[in-house]
């Protein structure tokens, strides 16, 4: 597999002068993986792919907007790369998509690489990535059934519970703006939390503003999250944010019947109506 | 003397329908209850999200988003752009524990002067029985 991957890097930056390829190299503690850009054919040596690739590269694509760029995707990753290419951020033939098979990915934590795969994999449908030019292991099936486990879990429960359940992972957010520097889907050049008039998200860290930060960025990500987990995975005080994204992308699925980053082609919800469409309005 | 529960609605009302007809229902003397504080947007489409989850912060019972009905937009589309955002966004708030009965979205043409009283009558009542927010 991973020979598959060097070559086919190798083949493209040597076709491709001036070209980067971004994938993942052994991080220096010998057991986790890192993102890594190779710009000469012969460092392509570096690159590995297995369980502990956890990241999402394709953010990096739009540092490189316009230029040539090889990157090598999970299938939740090349969602993001679709999703950029439907928001116009991307132009599909400047980027070379070197999809993978994925196994299912598994963090490290404290030293040692964990038993369980990350809780994204658990519930993971696509194991193809949706875009590539060239696919590197056998096309896994799909999972064809949703587990929406987690969120039915919240939905489950009575709403002061809910408010809080929420008020209580919120609580201890930091505002570090970490969810949003590693997603895929946040390139805004001014996000809304950093404008000062109107002063959406005051500036102190305090429950109400960090209850606000949440909910718009989780909204502003309805439909559109990609659901590659990083948020949830670099969040340092574990806001399961994911939870929160799940739940806007199971409604979206059943109110639009929309998954976003499956192609490059459909409208996103958001960007579209139908006439005739009635939602559920009033209780 | 008891003090009542005065909830508190955050009403944004598209110029061209809404407010009309909340003008109307004032100028044809029809009552209403105080509780909704209006702010007039040009369309029904310019309620972001944010401005919802903000008023929300700010300490509001409850807030109404009203429009033109679906296909008398001044705009042609902003409200059905309105019904999928508003659509989307009660089950999140019901999901992170605000009740999705204090988030409306009520069509109210110009004309239906009468119609607004009701649609703010009745979400007044709703959330005196709802009780004040716990959040």
């Amino acid at each position: 597999m991973i020979e598959t991957i060097r070559n086919k890097a190798k083949e493209w930056l040597e076709k491709n002068d001036g070209g980067c390829v971004i994938g993942y190299e052994r991080a220096s503690d010998g057991m986790t993986a890192r993102p890594v850009f190779i710009y000469k054919p012969y460092m392509v040596g570096s690159l590995i792919f297995d369980e502990t690739c956890v990241h999402n590269l394709s953010k990096y694509l739009l540092n490189r907007r316009g230029l040539k760029t090889a990157i090598v995707v999970k299938p939740c990753d090349s969602r993001g790369i679709n999703l950029l290419i439907n928001e116009h951020q991307l132009d599909r033939e400047s980027i070379y998509v070197i999809g993978v098979v994925c196994p299912g990915m598994k963090d490290a934590h404290f030293g040692r690489i964990e038993d369980r795969p990350l809780s994204k994999c658990r519930v993971c449908l696509h194991h193809t990535p949706a875009v590539y030019d060239v696919l590197v292991g056998e096309p896994q099936p799909e999972t064809a059934s949703r587990d929406y486990s987690d969120v039915a879990r919240i939905e489950g429960i009575s709403i002061h519970e809910r408010n809080a359940f929420w008020k209580e992972q919120f609580e201890r957010c930091i505002r570090c703006y970490g969810c949003r520097q590693v997603c895929a889907g946040c390139y805004c050049q001014e996000c809304f939390v950093d404008e000062l008039d109107p002063l959406w998200v005051g500036i102190r860290s305090g429950p109400e503003d960090n209850w606000i930060w949440n909910i718009g960025r989780a909204f502003h990500l309805s439909a559109r999250c990609i659901g590659c987990g990083e948020c949830e995975r670099v969040c340092p005080v574990g806001i399961p944010l994911m939870l929160a994204n799940r739940k806007l992308e199971k409604e979206s699925a059943d109110l639009f019947d929309f998954e976003p980053g499956m192609d490059a082609g459909t409208a996103p919800p958001f960007a579209t109506f139908l006439k005739e469409e009635t939602l559920e309005k009033v209780e | 003397m008891e003090l009542t529960y005065e909830p508190r609605i955050v009403g944004f009302l598209c110029n061209w329908c809404s407010y009309a007809g909340a003008d109307l229902a004032g100028t044809s003397r029809t009552n209403y209850p105080a509780n909704i504080r209006i702010i007039r947007v040009p369309c029904s489409g310019r309620v972001d999200p944010l401005f919802i989850v903000k008023a929300f912060q700010l300490g509001a019972d409850g807030v109404l988003v009203a429009g033109c009905h679906p296909g008398d937009c001044h705009y042609s589309d902003g409200n059905y752009h309105t019904r999928r955002r508003v659509g989307l966004l009660r089950p999140f708030l019901d999901y992170l524990g605000l009740d999705k009965a204090r988030l409306r979205l009520e069509w109210v043409s110009a004309s239906e002067g009468k119609r607004f009283s009701e649609v703010v009558s009745s979400f007044t009542d709703t959330l005196i029985k709802m009780g004040p927010r716990s959040s």
